[in-house]
């Protein structure tokens, strides 16, 4: 831990503001002459509008304008995908693609008068016969071509699997099946927009501010120079915020058509069924091995949902492309399209499921060979990337298997299933491995060094909950040598330079290393402008004969001789005094993955039985940890997220329209604090300098990755039942 | 949502006025329940009536050890005399949604709640219970929820109260008020299976207002309720249980089933195992085993007859070693 910021468990900067309610999100903007929007779902899942009528709405008080296909928009162009989910615009034509689609937009001078309004629009249908479920539509499972969203190999083979699978003297197989989730966040979706002129200013609920512009400008064939995108800051997203949606575009539409500010809060049923989802999957796995527990190859078979309107596959199979050492392997992703939303990046995209199927075909191994889970994997540890054959820029797995059972106490577990029990309770244990590819983006910063020796940070990304405020003004506090108090930081603007997204876990690392290339700058302006000046102390000394701490420059030899940033700074008249950093990623010689371990224990009650996940415990290696204490919060919630997506987060549709049956929180459960035992986080916490200038990797992700796995690889262990289907409701285990 | 007229009497009698004179007027309580059904277009009532100015919210011990628990006491009562008498009650209570929302429900509001069935709440489903005549989407859907008991072809879905089951097993009456004055319903008749009129859920006329539930004197009861997760999860399957035992050998058992029928479901073939029996376990697995009798399982739902025979079993069990 550095004592001037990295690693310090630092309270976030926004936490009194987000506890008070000072703190200021999307909804609450306020623009003069703003009015409100509430949108129109379709009712039904397929089929077309054979008519919509929009009197009543239009006469109903307080409205000032209602808009549909009928007003036939003009988008200049679709924008590319990523990162507007769709190939089809808002409001394009009268077909109807999934329940709760928009088909229309009500504006009114209250969000009353405008929810009332859009109750009053009635459509007629011409229904057509859904694709309902993934159940429904797995006979014209495809595989899609390169593209769009199609940006990884469908489709891998390495080396000779059949032939391996024939000679392999152990083999397991099994199909497994996640259920259709939903990010669920407390913070709905929102969109607030604005035009001046030709300018178009957009308040949005965006984990992309940068990345979103450019794709409003093109929907509307500005300039990006004449759009911009605020997003203060966002209370949730887990990926629901990572793609622009159609409400985005149909406020601003509707502003532009008005001339007045318009501001839609989406419901929260809309939140289920309009801004994506995880799409339910299904994986057919088979393992060959050596007897000693070598995996001799993996064939992994992947089929998942996607809407009528996007290809989006699912990367499950890369779990198995790239976890562990194995000479042979086949993947084939397929799609399968069912009429409903558009699937999206949620939580762990593609590793989340794909994580729970290899890691729980892999417990299935150990136990025909008889053979410990956490040596099983051990034994197939990959030491270099298993498909490039490129070499790891930092990997501490071993150390992840060995901390954590140490910790654990797993040396307890009783690998014959069934046989721990404490009253009317089962005991099991069950771990897994968590691996994620680190992605890099380019990002910009500055840092601002004031005479009053305070310290600006500006950069465009934005702080979704995970602690970014705090560990990017901890990144610049050490890079400059300042007390992390005296810096403040502003993000979620395109006025400021470009940040990275925040999701895809990329925010730490590459952000942060623009962050802190900027401080650098910063850092070593201020002391060529000390050396260099005749009322300095330091003048005359070479630049790496000074150093900064606590925001007092000085001679490394005499610490005695020295002056602070402020009094430099004001004595020269500089303010602010600027560093700029620019973070673009270089092709690199290394392959970077974050990884960790999962251990769990779960109780059962054998006659009444609801899997209670009553300890676990995480080793997560994610090059240094910026601060231990958001760390720690992200890890936390990210398994007990897991947990949720384990146990009981289903989004269960009707089996005959598809349409989502609990598109409520009441109805779409995610675990209640009764539900959560304890969990312990450790960190190897050693920076990965390969992979980054700062040397820290994405926590966001790799926290959640496997946890699913371990869940059920325990409840094998205390119950011998094998539950290939998530969530592991009661009724699956009764 | 559609816009209303809202009025807040000062009286039962002018709330019982006030609902007689607007046929598409209803009492609202706490609002927990019935402001989600509004804002989903469930309900349009052209007129609520509030009736948190009544005076019913108070909690009057009888001479004879009885209890009258105004129907505007909240889910949230707590009420050391109340605990000790009613245990199954209390526990019923606790067990149900969140302590927000049990802060603000009421009694009445809870017996009156609408069931938790997804098609009834969606408006783009067909229902017979919200438009009667539509149809059941249930009846192919998805049939994890639905009835193991008296259901019909109309209408598969369950009650969600937890209060209700404790208040069949303790016996309770319910006190309503309207123009042609006060009448008691015993609880058991207060709820009605669908049959071909789903729409009609209680004996409670549309210009009848409850003003309490009345609680005998009651044996040693106890609430069990399974779900989903570990709180804030309507029940799978609950079950509330009260029986007396006096030198060895059960006297009296109710039996009530949550989560299972269009109303709390009375367990007679259970209760009939144990009285004249030893409170062991042999006889408390015969009563699990008749709790499941005349149960009619249907796709997506079996799960639950083997659930309701565990559930009986551990309320039994658990009563009998409290
Ligand atoms: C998220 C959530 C979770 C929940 N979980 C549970 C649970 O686990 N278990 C459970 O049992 N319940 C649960 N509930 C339901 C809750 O108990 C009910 O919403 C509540 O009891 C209703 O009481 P209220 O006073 O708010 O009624 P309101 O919503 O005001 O009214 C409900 C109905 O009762 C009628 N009504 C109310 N009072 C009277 C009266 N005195 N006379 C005549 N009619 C009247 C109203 O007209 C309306 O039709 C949950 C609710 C929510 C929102």
């Amino acid at each position: 831990m550095s004592e001037q910021g990295i690693g310090a468990a630092l309270t976030r900067v926004e936490a009194r503001d987000k506890v008070t309610g000072a703190a200021r999100y999307t909804a609450d903007v306020v623009l003069p002459g703003m009015a409100y929007a509430a949108l129109v779902s379709s009712q039904v899942s397929a089929g077309r509008l054979r008519s919509l009528d929009v009197s009543a709405a239009k006469a109903a008080p307080g409205v000032l304008g209602v808009f549909s296909h009928l007003d036939r928009p003009t988008w200049h162009r679709v924008p590319a995908i990523p990162y507007f989910g769709e190939t089809r615009m808002p409001f394009s034509d009268d077909r109807i693609h999934h329940a709760g689609q928009h088909i229309a937009i009500v504006v009114a001078s209250t969000r009353q008068q405008a929810a009332h309004a859009a109750a009053l629009v009635k459509a007629e249908y011409e229904a057509g016969k859904p694709v309902p479920t993934l159940e429904k539509a797995l006979p014209s499972a495809y595989v899609a071509a390169q593209g769009n969203y199609v940006n990884f190999p469908q489709e891998t083979v390495r080396g000779t699997p059949e032939e391996a699978l024939a000679g392999s003297p152990v083999r397991v197989k099994a199909e497994y099946r996640t259920a259709l989730i939903s990010h669920a966040p407390i913070e709905p979706s929102v969109t607030t927009a604005t035009w001046e002129g030709d300018e178009l200013t957009l308040y949005d609920t965006s984990q992309a501010v940068v990345v979103h512009r450019g794709l409003v400008a093109t929907a509307f064939g500005l300039p990006e120079d004449k759009v911009r995108l605020v997003c203060p800051l966002i209370g949730g997203a887990f990926g629901a915020k990572t793609h622009v949606w159609g409400h985005t575009l149909l406020v601003a539409l509707a502003a532009r058509r008005l001339g007045r500010p318009v501001q839609v809060v989406i419901t929260r049923k809309q939140m289920f069924t309009t801004t994506g989802h995880q799409p339910p999957t299904v994986q057919r796995i088979e393992i060959g091995a050596e007897r000693d527990g070598r995996l001799r190859v993996i064939t992994h078979d992947s089929t998942n949902s996607t809407s009528f309107v996007a290809e989006r596959p699912e990367n499950t199979v890369l779990s198995s492309v790239a976890t562990y050492a194995v000479p042979n392997l086949r993947t084939r992703v397929r799609l399968a399209r069912m009429n409903f939303g558009t699937p999206t990046a949620m939580r762990t995209p593609g590793d989340g499921p794909g994580s729970f199927a290899l890691e729980c075909a892999l417990d299935e191994l150990a136990h025909e060979l008889g053979a410990d889970p956490v040596e099983l994997r051990r034994r197939n540890h990959a030491d270099v990337h298993p498909q490039s054959g490129k070499p790891w820029s930092g990997k501490n797995l071993l150390e992840c298997y060995r901390i954590g059972a140490e910790r654990f106490g797993w040396h307890r577990r009783d690998r014959r299933p069934g046989t721990r029990r404490e009253g009317n309770d089962l005991i099991g244990y069950g771990m897994a491995t968590a691996r994620r590819v680190e992605h890099h983006r380019a990002a910009e910063s500055t840092v601002d060094i004031r005479t009053d020796g305070g310290v600006v940070v500006r950069t465009a990304t934005q702080d979704i909950g995970g602690g970014t405020l705090t560990t990017m003004i901890q990144v610049a506090a050490d890079a400059l040598g300042v007390a992390p108090d005296k810096v403040t930081i502003t993000v979620g603007d395109t006025d400021l330079p470009p940040g990275a997204p925040t999701f895809g876990s990329i925010t730490s690392g590459s952000n942060g290393s623009a962050v802190r290339l900027a401080a650098q700058d910063a850092r070593g302006a201020a002391i060529r402008l000390a050396v260099g000046d005749k009322g300095s102390p330091l003048h005359g000394l070479a630049e790496d004969a000074v150093d900064v701490r606590d925001g007092r420059l000085f001679a490394k030899a005499d610490p005695r001789r020295g002056e602070t940033y402020a009094v430099l700074l004001t004595r020269n008249r500089v303010n602010p005094l600027r560093g700029n950093g620019k973070y673009s990623p270089a092709e690199s010689q290394y392959e970077t993955s974050t990884f960790g371990a999962h251990f769990t224990e779960v109780r059962i009650d054998r006659d009444l039985p609801r899997v209670r996940v009553v300890r676990h415990l995480a080793v997560i290696d994610c090059g240094i940890v910026l601060n231990t204490k958001t760390a720690r919060n992200q890890a936390q919630g990210g398994i007990i997220g897991s947990i949720g997506v384990a146990l009981m987060e289903e989004l269960r549709q009707d089996p005959v329209s598809g349409r989502a049956l609990a598109p409520a929180l009441t109805d779409y459960h995610v675990p209640v604090n009764a539900d959560i035992g304890q969990i312990d986080v450790h960190f190897v916490n050693k920076p990965d300098h390969n992979s980054n200038p700062l040397g820290a990797k994405g926590l966001g992700e790799i926290c959640s990755i496997g946890v699913s796995a371990a869940v059920a690889n325990a409840v094998f262990n205390a119950t011998g039942r094998r539950i290939r289907d998530l969530p592991i409701t009661p009724r699956r285990l009764l | 949502m559609r816009p209303f007229h809202y009025s807040r009497p000062g009286s039962v009698g002018e709330a019982v006025r006030a609902l007689g004179a607007d046929p598409g007027a209803e009492v609202i309580a706490g609002g927990t329940d019935l402001v989600t059904l509004l804002r989903d277009g469930v309900r349009a009532p052209s007129q609520l009536v509030d009736v948190n100015r009544l005076g019913l919210d108070r909690l009057s011990w009888q001479p004879n050890g009885s209890v009258h628990i105004g129907a505007m006491c909240r889910n949230a009562v707590d009420d050391s005399r109340l605990r000790r008498a009613y245990p199954g009650l209390v526990q019923a209570l606790r067990s149900g949604a969140s302590p927000q929302i049990r802060n603000r429900a009421s009694f009445g509001g809870n017996l009156l709640q609408r069931t938790r069935c997804a098609y009834f709440r969606l408006p783009e489903f067909d229902c017979n219970k919200r438009n009667p005549g539509s149809g059941c989407a249930a009846l192919n859907g998805d049939g994890a929820q639905t009835a193991l008991f008296g259901a019909s072809p109309s209408c598969v879905a369950v009650h969600p109260s937890d209060c209700a089951v404790a208040l069949v097993a303790l016996n309770a009456v319910v006190h309503v008020e309207g123009p042609a004055g006060a009448r008691r319903i015993p609880i058991e008749e207060f709820h009605v299976l669908p049959g071909e009129t789903p729409q009609r859920e209680t004996a409670l006329r549309r210009d009848e207002l409850v003003v309490a539930i009345e609680l005998p004197p009651a044996p040693p009861s106890h609430y069990l309720k399974f779900r989903d997760r570990t709180s804030f999860a309507f029940a799978l399957v609950s079950a509330a249980v009260a029986v007396e035992v006096s030198g060895g050998t059960v006297r009296s058992a109710r039996i009530a089933l949550g989560g299972v029928a269009a109303k709390p479901w009375r367990c007679l073939a259970a209760e009939r195992e144990l009285v004249g029996k030893p409170f062991t376990a042999p006889s408390i697995a015969k009563a699990g085993d008749a709790a499941t009798e005349g149960a009619k399982p249907r796709p997506g739902n079996e799960y639950k007859v083997e659930l309701v025979r565990r559930v009986v079993r551990r309320a039994l069990t658990e009563l009998g070693n409290a």
